[in-house]
């Protein structure tokens, strides 16, 4: 018995599903903003520091503060701050400041004091109190916003305007300022006081999560029972087109079944052992290396 | 001068000596370490679970041997030791997913697809996790601890410690020596149970053979699999989507060899080190407390309840089933995802009443609903109380 297989296999279909994983790629790339400077938050901002957060010179100043909401570190360096709306340039952050890789879900303090010399972390324009402010933080090609706020006027000293929770909408005022860190600090946690309040005796739970685990494995009962007919209607179409009878597996006992399928084994490997002639032919591609090349191997020919 | 030498001596003797385990041993290390023992008596003796017992019991005398801590890095628990380092796949939760991915890639899903309503028992089986997180809040335990003991009841050694390692660390050594250790007493917790809640002639039900599965079917489960599941249940992302992974790599036919890795190198290199460190974070300072026998106790009623939940959900299933395609109760208790002891438990207790009903097969697809069906308890907990 000679098989031979020269032909290759899916050659056309090979450049489309390139370009398919290709398109799918750079689609997803669109769709994953996580790890990105437009995950980056305005949070935190105060305007009147009159007796609160101090510089490391020693100076008060109001100050902005931005919020990684990521769950990946994400590097600021490159992009702006500003507070002028036709100027969105205004102060670059510096490149290659460590300290410009905010970690995920933390927080980075920006002083407002309009003296940039001081360092990285300090802007070249301050906030004026008594007037409205508008603040904002651009990617680093000085045209993609990736957050702004205006801060109403009429800001009371030391007290802050922040997000009520960090990174999430609606924002509020901080009597209790929280720079650099969270402005909701829970000392509890809610899930769980929630079930020791709501579910003491643990069936609440039992029930719900009962329930999920039942339906997610109902899904799959009920794609795999429709999968199964369709399997087993596309086996008997074949079994039909090729001229075989069927024999259905519920007209004979699991020993006869077993008894056939040792026969059958048998039998393979018997025919494997007498015809010994089977020669099976693939086509090997080798591509082209100078590393394998003859002509770098061999010597050349003797001149005559 | 000779004085001074023999003094010398003798003082680096007597320091020598405060660092000896002789000498920093208390009677909580000897019992770990007798636990320790008797874990790899099991293992090579009866031969239960000794790919896991081996390792744990071996990682329990490492972990036992008392020692001076005089900032050396010896101890598991000291950061920057080789235990450490290799104990942070345990702690960050890292080793259990690359389990699955093996486990994925050494299961086959063949009796599950060929008879898809056995998936609903290894659903059934989960009520273990939730009986156990019940009576554990009545123990005093908060919840998010006893999500973690309630787990124990999955029958699942690495969803045990991921969950654990999320919801209670502090726990974490008890639920996996509880989980591995009853997991191996299978045989011995099972049968009673399976045997009170079944009459004789619902022990000898013979089950329609399970049809051939053709690769198609096979290749479409886990990927239809991941994505009911993990649509459901996204916090059970880590373990369901290597475990679908790991299936994928098996049955599409054009990975074999990350298949054989998988499978292979890649889970035995993961249970050595998940069975050794977890062994040896043991430390009779850290484990011999009042909450690890409670743990214990709770571990043992939860594959209890496991068991009679399968058992019994199949008799009750059984009402709404025609004559031809009752199920046979007995692979009831393979619902728990201990793979594959407890289909080889519904085969053995068959074998006794009719030797000529073979249930092997028809357990195994309860037994595998039951991987999913935990991952899945698991995935539900910790969106719950993480």
């Amino acid at each position: 018995m000679n098989r031979i297989q020269t032909k290759p296999r899916g050659g056309f279909l090979r450049p489309a599903a390139i370009f398919l994983i290709a398109a799918l790629l750079l689609a997803g790339r669109t769709e994953a903003p996580a790890q990105r400077v437009t995950s980056m938050k305005i949070n935190e901002v105060l305007v009147v520091n009159e007796d609160n957060f101090v510089d490391d010179y020693g100076k008060r100043s109001g100050w902005i503060e931005l919020y990684n909401t990521s769950a990946g570190t994400v590097n600021i360096g490159g992009c702006f701050l500003t507070n002028e709306r036709g100027n969105p340039k205004k102060y670059p952050i510096p490149k290659g400041d460590i300290l410009t890789r905010i970690s995920p879900r933390q927080h980075v303090l920006f002083w407002a004091d309009g003296v940039a010399s001081r360092g990285t972390f300090h802007l070249n324009f301050a906030l004026e109190a008594g007037q409205e402010n508008y603040i904002a933080l651009y990617d680093s090609d000085g045209k993609t916003l990736v957050d702004s706020l205006l801060i109403p006027p009429a800001q009371q000293a030391d007290v802050s305007y922040g997000r009520s929770k960090d990174g999430e909408e609606g924002w509020m005022y901080f009597t209790k300022v929280t720079p650099s860190t969270n402005n909701l600090t829970l000392d509890k946690n809610e899930k769980i006081d929630n079930f020791k309040t709501n579910d003491s005796l643990g069936l609440g739970m039992t029930i719900t999560a009962m329930a999920v685990v039942f339906l997610g494995l109902f899904f799959l009962y009920l794609v795999f029972k429709q999968v199964a007919r369709l399997a087993i209607a596309a086996g008997k179409f074949r079994a039909q087109k090729a001229g075989h009878a069927t024999v259905h597996g519920s007209d004979l006992s699991g020993e006869v079944l077993a008894a056939i399928s040792a026969a059958l084994y048998e039998l393979n490997e018997d025919v494997h052992d007498i015809e010994r002639t089977v020669l099976t032919i693939q086509k090997v591609k080798r591509n082209y290396s100078p590393w394998s090349s003859k002509i770098y191997s061999l010597r050349e020919n003797p001149k005559k | 001068m000779q004085e001074t030498l023999f003094s010398f001596l003798g003082d680096n003797l007597r320091l020598f000596f405060t660092y000896t385990g002789i000498y920093n041993a208390e009677p909580g290390h000897f019992v770990m370490i007798a636990i320790g023992l008797l874990f790899i008596f099991l293992a090579i003796k009866y031969e239960f679970e000794p790919m896991l017992l081996i390792p744990i019991g071996f990682g329990i005398l490492i972990g036992n041997i008392p020692f001076k801590d005089a900032g050396l890095q010896i101890g598991i628990y000291e950061q920057g030791s080789v235990l450490n380092i290799l104990y942070q796949g345990v702690t960050s939760g890292w080793y259990p997913p690359l389990i699955f991915l093996g486990i994925g890639a050494m299961t086959d899903f063949s009796a599950l697809i060929s008879n898809p309503k056995l998936m609903l028992i290894g659903a059934a089986a989960q009520f273990g996790i939730f009986g156990a997180y019940v009576i554990a809040l009545q123990a005093g335990f908060e919840p998010n601890q006893a999500g973690a003991i309630g787990i124990i009841g999955g029958a699942d050694g690495p969803t045990a410690i991921f969950l654990s390692s999320k919801l209670a660390p502090e726990l974490m050594g008890a639920i996996a020596i509880s989980a591995y250790s009853y997991m191996a007493l299978v045989p011995i917790i099972q049968p009673p149970f399976m045997k009170l809640l079944t009459t004789p002639k619902e022990r000898i039900i013979r089950m329609k053979p399970p049809r051939v599965v053709s690769s198609t079917e096979k290749i479409m489960f886990p990927i239809i699999g991941l994505l009911l599941t993990c649509f459901l249940v996204p916090s059970g992302l880590p373990l369901l989507g290597m475990l679908f992974f790991g299936n994928l790599l098996k049955e599409s036919g054009v990975t074999r060899r990350l298949a054989e890795t998988a499978r292979g190198p890649l889970i035995d290199t993961i249970t050595i080190l998940l069975g050794v460190t977890v062994g040896a974070s043991t430390q009779a300072t850290q484990f011999l407390t009042l909450n690890s026998v409670k743990i214990f106790g709770l571990g043992a009623l939860s594959f209890v309840i496991a068991t009679c939940a399968g058992v019994l959900f199949v008799k009750f299933f059984n009402l709404f089933l025609g004559s031809g395609n009752k199920i046979n109760p007995l692979i009831g208790n393979s619902g728990v995802s201990a793979v594959p002891d407890s289909a080889r438990i519904s085969q053995v207790v068959g074998l006794r009443y009719d030797p000529g009903n073979y249930l092997l097969m028809h357990a195994m697809g309860p037994n595998v609903a039951g991987v999913i069906g935990s991952a899945v308890a698991a995935g539900i907990l910790l969106g719950f109380l993480a």
